[in-house]
């Protein structure tokens, strides 16, 4: 049972912190130092736990897990808001509409491949950060060959 | 049950809903690019396609993990989705950007 609310105030608070970057529409707290605080927090609850008499192996992969965790519900807001967006920008809003949803697809392929590298890489598991960043590669180029694609046939359609 | 012990339960037990509320999100965006592929014209159906694509590869690969629901040949049919998608993507871009020229 402590595990379930512990569950439940951890995925609330992450969403509440992601959100709140989302709604400011920039970095509440700037990333570099943001790792430096994370990194310092799992020291400290690693080397609390050890003191007490702890595996050291055992708590260090447990609090990586658990920071896993954090990174996929981290994923959780991003993913709402961009099924929010193509649900709602329809056709309505002229042809240009096409690089609002273009930029959409993008968030959520860059928040896929940010979650698979950063979890992948707090479980230790190499094969999931490998296609994550193989796949991380690719997105700019995906994004730019389907605007490119579809400014050139938009075009063509109006000189016709 | 020692510290440690506790701890790991409680990880494996966060992680578990942590995957699982990710792959639900996951799924809604998939609905959403679904929805455009199948609304738009060409160009914006191979881009809901791209996206679905990456749903879906993302989601598999999550439930090839042995954390999870350990489904092994979900890893390849992931990698497979991942990798041909992203590719195939481009291609296609390219080959509607260039095809309707000659």
């Amino acid at each position: 049972m402590i595990a379930e609310i512990f569950t439940v105030v951890y995925a609330a608070a992450v969403f509440a912190y992601v959100s709140w970057n989302i709604k400011k529409g920039s970095f509440v707290v700037d990333p570099s130092k943001l790792v430096l605080y994370l990194f310092a927090a799992f020291l400290v609850i690693v080397g609390a736990l050890y003191f007490m008499g702890n595996d050291l192996e055992g708590t260090a992969l447990a609090v990586m897990k658990i920071g896993a965790a954090g990174i996929l519900f981290a994923g959780v807001p991003p993913m709402i808001a961009a099924t929010i967006g193509l649900f709602r920008f329809g056709d309505e809003y002229g042809s240009n509409i096409f690089y609002v949803r273009n930029h959409i697809a993008g968030i959520i392929d860059t928040v896929s491949s940010l979650v698979m590298i950063f979890a992948g890489i707090l479980i230790l598991r190499i094969d999931l950060v490998a296609v994550g960043f193989f796949f991380f590669l690719f997105i700019p180029f995906t994004g730019g060959a389907l605007a490119n694609a579809y400014y050139y046939v938009n075009q063509r359609r109006s000189e016709k | 049950m020692s510290e440690a012990a506790f701890l790991s339960a409680v990880a494996d037990t966060v992680f578990f809903w942590a995957a699982l509320v990710f792959m639900v999100a996951a799924t809604a965006a998939g609905l959403g690019a679904i929805r455009m592929a199948l609304k738009g014209e060409a160009v914006t159906s191979l881009m809901g396609v791209g996206a679905f694509t990456t749903v879906a590869g993302v989601s598999l690969y999550l439930i090839s993990l042995p954390e999870l629901f350990n489904v092994g040949f979900a890893r390849d049919t992931a990698i497979a989705l991942l990798v041909v998608g992203s590719v195939g993507t481009i291609l296609f871009a390219r080959l509607f950007r260039t095809g309707e020229k000659s």
